[in-house]
C-alpha cells in the first residue's frame, strides 16, 4: 500500500520535472547553507575549545575576579590570590595536589628581533611530572626541564614553524638555540607539539622559580591562577564548595559576594561555548530564513500540483479513495520533496564545508578554520528537510483532501 | 502603443490577483530575504555612522601611544610609559596637546556589592582635551577639579537601575573603591558600551595617591597634532624619536602609535566583514525566493499556454509576451520589497531596542532612504530576473501549437 503511494508521488513528481528540479533547488541551497555553516562553526569551537590546556574531570582552577574578557586569567585582578592558598587547599579533604601558577609579559628576543609574548610558569618539585601529564605537555624536539634548569625555557610550536603564518619570528627556533628574554639569555631546552592553540603555541615556559628568581614575575606573594588536582573525580562538586567555603574565610568575603572564582575545567569550557553557541545560533537562523523560504517554494508547488490534479482527485474519490488516503498520497509526495533536497543540500554542504576548511587553512595557515560535520547534523538536516517539506505541504494536502468529489469532477480546466 | 502597454499592465496584475495563494506566496518568499537584508544593512549602516562621527567629535589629529602588553590597557604593567617620555613627545615638532593617563582594573564597592571595573587617572590640566578625546561630556554633577580629594566621577551606567549595581547612583552617593570611600560628584555621558560606561574617573593626583606602585606608569599616552600637520606622519615621527629617546631598536619597541583614524579604520573594516557575511547568508534566502518566482512564472506560462496563442493569433508580438510576463514577475518582486523593507524596519526596531537595553546603545540601526529605495529596487530587479527565462519561453511559444495546447 505505502509502496503504491510512494511510487505515484514520485511518478507525479517526475512528470512535472521542472518544477520539481526548482522546488528541489529551494531547499538545498538552504539545506546546504546550514550544514556548511553549523559545520564550520563546529570546526571553530573545537579549535577554541582545544586552547583551553586544562582537560579532564579532576582538575580546579581558582582565579581572583577581574573585568570580564581583559585578558589572560587572573591578569591585571585587583585582588590578586595569595601564594600561601595552595598549602591550605591542599589540606582539603579529596584535594591530591594544588600548584600556583604565573603567567607574565616578557620581550623575547632572537636573532635580533624582538617580540613580547608571555610567559608561564611550570611546576617545580615532585609535582611537576603530574603537571606536565595534565597539561598534556609532549616534547617535538629536545627534553622537558628539569628542577635545575635555571636558565632553560621550553618555547611552543609557534617559535618552531618560521616564516608561516602565526609564525613568531621568521627563522625557526630549535632546541639548543639561546633567545634573550627581557633582555637575559636562556637556552632553548626543547620545543613543545604543536597544540593548535594560540595560548600553547604562543607560550614561553618556564621553571616558576626561575620566573621569580629572575625579576620576570614580580614576587609580591600573589599568584595568578591555582591549579588544583582531586583524588576523587565523582565528589568534585563538594570539593569545589570545600574549596570555595576556605577562600571566602581567608579573603573575608560574604556567600554571594565572591571575588573569585573555582571553576572545573568542564565549566569553563561550557561558558564559553555557550557564547560560542549564542553567535552560532544567530547566523543559523538566518540561514534558517532560507530554508522557510524553500518550504514556502515546495507549498507553492504543492497548491499548483492540487489544482491541476483536481479532476484526477475527484475521480480517485469517486472510485473510492477515502480522504486520508488523498492527504496522504500529497503529504507523501511534498515530504519526498523536502528529503530529496536535504540529500543533494548536505551532499553539496559537505562539500562546501570541507572545502571552504581545506582552502582557509591553505591560505592563512590557520588551525581555527576547520569543519566538523557530526552524524547528527547529518541526519539532523536529513529529518529536517523531511519535516519541512510535510508540514508546508500540509495545507496543500489538506485541501486536496477536503475536494468534494462531484465537484472535483465538475471542474473545468 | 502607450495604450497597449498600459493594457498590460494591467493585464499583468490582473493575472496575479487571479492566482491570490500563489501570488502571496511568491511574495512572502522573497519579502522575508528582503527584510533580512535590509534589516542587517540598516545596522550595519548606523554602526558606521556612529564610528564617523565619533572620528569626528573625538578629532582626526588625535594618535595614542600604548605601552605593550597582554590583555586590555591596564591589566599588564610590565611595559609602562612615563612622565619622561610624555615631556618628551610633547617636544616633538607637530605635536599639540598631550597627557598619559593611568589605567587600573579596581574594585568598586556599594552597599556592600562589589564590581570589577576600569579606574582612569585623569591629569586636571588636560582634562577638556581628554574628555574630547574619548568624546564624553558631563551628564550630572560637575567634573573633576585640582584638588578633589577622595572624589570620583562615574561612566553613563552607574545612574542606571540594574547596570553596574541593582540601583542607579547619585550625586553625594558614597563609593568604596579598593576600600577607600569616595564621593560620587558627577557622572559622564554615554558612550554606547558596556566597558567604556562603567569606568570611573579620579584625579591623577589620586590614583598615584590609591595607587604608589602605579606611579609614573601610564598604559595609555593621548596626544593630538597642530593644525597644518599629518596626523599619520607625526605618529611615525613619534615612533622613531621615541624608540630612540627609550633606547630601543626598530622592532623591539616595548610602546606602539596609532593615530585615531587607523584605529577608526581597523574597527570598521572589522565590522564591515562581519555585516558583510551575514548580508552575504541573508542574500541566500532571496536566491531561494527567485528560483521560487521562477518556478511561479514557469508554471504560470504553462497554465496560460492557449491564452498566449490567442493573443499571439490577434496581434501580440513576442516583446509583448515578454513586457507582460516581466512585468507580472517584477511586480511580484516589488511588492515583496516594499513589504520587507517594512516588516526589515519593524525588526531592526525592536533589536535596536533590545541591544539599548544589553548596554550597547552604539548599535543603532540607521534607514537612509538610498538603502529602502535600494532594496525595493534589489527586490524588483531579482522579481524580473527570476521571470526573464519563464518570460522569454511565452514569448516563444508558436501561436498554433499554443492554440492547440491542452
Amino acid at each position: 500500500m505505502l509502496r503504491d503511494y510512494i511510487s505515484l508521488a514520485i511518478k507525479n513528481l517526475s512528470k512535472k520535472r521542472l518544477r520539481t528540479y526548482l522546488t528541489m533547488i529551494g531547499i538545498f541551497i538552504g539545506i546546504a547553507a546550514v550544514v556548511a555553516l553549523i559545520g564550520l562553526g563546529e570546526g571553530l569551537k573545537t579549535a577554541i575549545t582545544s586552547q583551553f590546556g586544562f582537560l579532564g574531570t579532576d582538575v580546579l582552577s581558582v582565579q581572583a575576579a577581574s573585568v570580564g574578557f581583559s585578558g589572560p586569567p587572573g591578569a591585571g585582578a585587583p585582588n590578586p590570590l595569595s601564594d600561601e592558598l595552595a598549602e591550605k587547599i591542599e589540606e582539603i579533604n579529596n584535594v591530591d595536589m594544588a600548584f600556583n601558577r604565573y603567567l607574565a609579559s616578557a620581550t623575547i628576543e632572537f636573532r635580533e628581533k624582538q617580540k613580547i609574548e608571555f610567559v608561564i610558569s611550570l611546576v617545580t618539585g615532585e609535582n611537576r611530572r603530574d603537571f606536565e601529564r595534565m597539561l598534556n605537555l609532549k616534547m617535538q624536539e629536545g627534553r622537558m626541564l628539569t628542577d635545575q634548569d635555571d636558565k632553560g625555557i621550553l618555547l611552543g610550536d609557534n617559535y618552531h614553524k618560521g616564516a608561516t603564518y602565526g609564525a613568531t619570528f621568521d627563522r625557526p627556533i630549535h632546541a639548543g638555540d639561546k633567545v634573550l628574554i627581557n633582555g637575559k639569555q636562556f637556552n632553548v631546552i626543547g620545543i613543545i607539539e604543536k597544540k593548535g592553540s594560540f595560548i600553547f603555541d604562543d607560550a614561553i615556559w618556564m621553571n616558576d622559580d626561575v620566573m621569580i628568581n629572575e625579576g620576570i614575575r614580580k614576587d609580591d606573594g600573589t599568584i595568578d591562577t591555582l591549579g588544583i588536582r582531586v583524588k576523587d573525580a565523582s565528589r568534585i562538586e563538594q570539593t569545589q564548595k570545600d574549596i570555595e567555603e576556605l577562600l571566602r574565610k581567608e579573603r573575608d568575603v560574604d556567600e554571594g559576594e565572591e571575588d573569585f572564582t573555582v571553576q572545573t575545567a568542564q565549566k569553563a569550557l561550557e561558558s564559553l561555548k555557550s557564547a560560542l553557541f549564542a553567535v552560532q545560533l544567530f547566523v543559523t537562523i538566518i540561514a534558517l530564513i532560507s530554508l522557510v523560504v524553500g518550504g514556502i517554494g515546495i507549498m507553492n508547488t504543492m497548491y499548483t500540483a492540487v489544482l491541476e490534479r483536481t479532476r484526477e482527485i475527484g475521480i480517485m474519490k469517486s472510485i473510492g479513495a477515502k480522504n486520508s488516503t488523498i492527504f496522504t498520497l500529497f503529504a507523501i509526495e511534498s515530504g519526498f520533496l523536502g528529503l530529496v533536497g536535504g540529500i543533494i543540500g548536505i551532499i553539496l554542504g559537505l562539500t562546501l564545508a570541507y572545502g571552504l576548511a581545506f582552502i582557509g587553512s591553505f591560505a592563512l595557515g590557520s588551525d581555527l578554520i576547520q569543519a566538523n560535520v557530526s552524524m547528527e547534523l547529518i541526519l539532523g538536516a536529513l529529518a529536517f528537510s523531511f519535516t519541512l517539506g510535510t508540514v508546508f505541504g500540509l495545507l496543500p494536502a489538506i485541501r486536496a483532501s477536503k475536494l468534494h468529489p462531484v465537484d472535483a469532477l465538475r471542474r473545468v480546466k | 502603443m502607450t495604450i497597449i502597454k498600459l493594457d498590460e499592465i494591467k493585464y499583468a496584475l490582473q493575472n496575479l490577483s487571479q492566482r491570490k495563494t500563489r501570488s502571496f506566496l511568491s511574495i512572502v518568499s522573497i519579502l522575508i530575504g528582503i527584510a533580512a537584508v535590509f534589516a542587517l544593512i540598516s545596522f550595519g549602516m548606523g554602526i558606521k555612522s556612529y564610528i564617523n562621527t565619533l572620528a569626528e567629535e573625538s578629532g582626526t589629529n588625535k594618535l595614542l601611544i600604548t605601552a605593550k602588553g597582554i590583555g586590555a590597557p591596564g591589566t599588564d604593567d610590565t611595559f609602562a610609559l612615563s612622565q619622561e617620555d610624555v615631556d618628551f613627545v610633547d617636544k616633538i615638532n607637530g605635536i599639540d596637546d598631550i597627557s598619559g593617563m593611568y589605567y587600573k582594573i579596581s574594585e568598586v564597592t556599594f552597599r556592600d556589592k562589589n564590581k570589577y571595573i576600569y579606574m582612569i587617572g585623569l591629569n586636571l590640566d588636560k582634562i577638556d582635551f581628554i574628555m574630547q578625546g574619548m568624546n564624553i561630556d558631563i551628564e550630572k554633577g560637575r567634573a573633576l577639579k585640582k584638588g578633589d580629594a577622595y572624589k570620583a566621577v562615574l561612566g553613563y551606567n552607574y545612574i542606571l537601575d540594574n547596570k553596574v549595581f541593582s540601583k542607579g547612583l547619585q550625586i553625594g552617593d558614597k563609593i568604596f573603591i579598593d576600600d577607600v570611600n569616595f564621593e560620587v560628584i558627577g557622572f559622564y555621558s554615554s558612550v554606547g558600551n558596556p566597558t567604556d560606561d562603567s569606568q570611573i574617573y579620579i584625579t591623577s593626583e589620586m590614583f598615584e595617591q590609591l595607587y604608589p606602585d602605579k606611579k609614573d606608569k601610564y598604559a595609555v599616552i593621548m596626544a593630538s597634532t597642530e593644525q597644518g600637520f599629518e596626523t599619520k606622519e607625526v605618529a611615525n615621527k613619534v615612533t622613531e624619536r621615541l624608540r630612540k629617546f627609550k633606547g630601543q631598536e626598530e622592532g623591539k619597541e616595548d610602546f606602539y602609535v596609532q593615530t585615531f583614524e587607523d584605529a577608526i579604520a581597523t574597527f570598521s573594516s572589522v565590522i564591515n566583514i562581519l555585516n558583510g557575511v551575514l548580508v552575504l547568508i541573508a542574500l541566500i534566502s532571496v536566491v531561494v525566493a527567485s528560483v521560487n518566482i521562477m518556478n511561479t512564472m514557469y508554471t504560470s506560462v504553462l497554465e496560460r499556454t492557449k491564452e498566449i496563442g490567442i493573443m499571439k493569433a490577434v496581434g501580440a508580438r513576442n516583446n509583448d509576451i515578454l513586457f507582460i510576463f516581466l512585468l507580472e514577475s517584477g511586480a511580484i518582486g516589488m511588492l515583496g520589497g516594499i513589504i520587507g523593507v517594512l516588516l526589515g524596519y519593524a525588526v531592526a526596531s525592536i533589536g535596536a531596542g533590545y541591544a539599548a537595553g544589553a548596554g550597547f546603545s552604539a548599535l543603532k540601526p540607521i534607514f537612509p532612504w538610498t538603502l529602502i529605495a535600494g532594496c525595493i529596487l534589489f527586490s524588483f530587479a531579482v522579481g524580473a530576473g527570476s521571470g526573464l527565462l519563464p518570460a522569454i519561453r511565452a514569448s516563444k511559444l508558436k501561436p498554433v501549437d499554443s492554440l492547440r495546447y491542452e
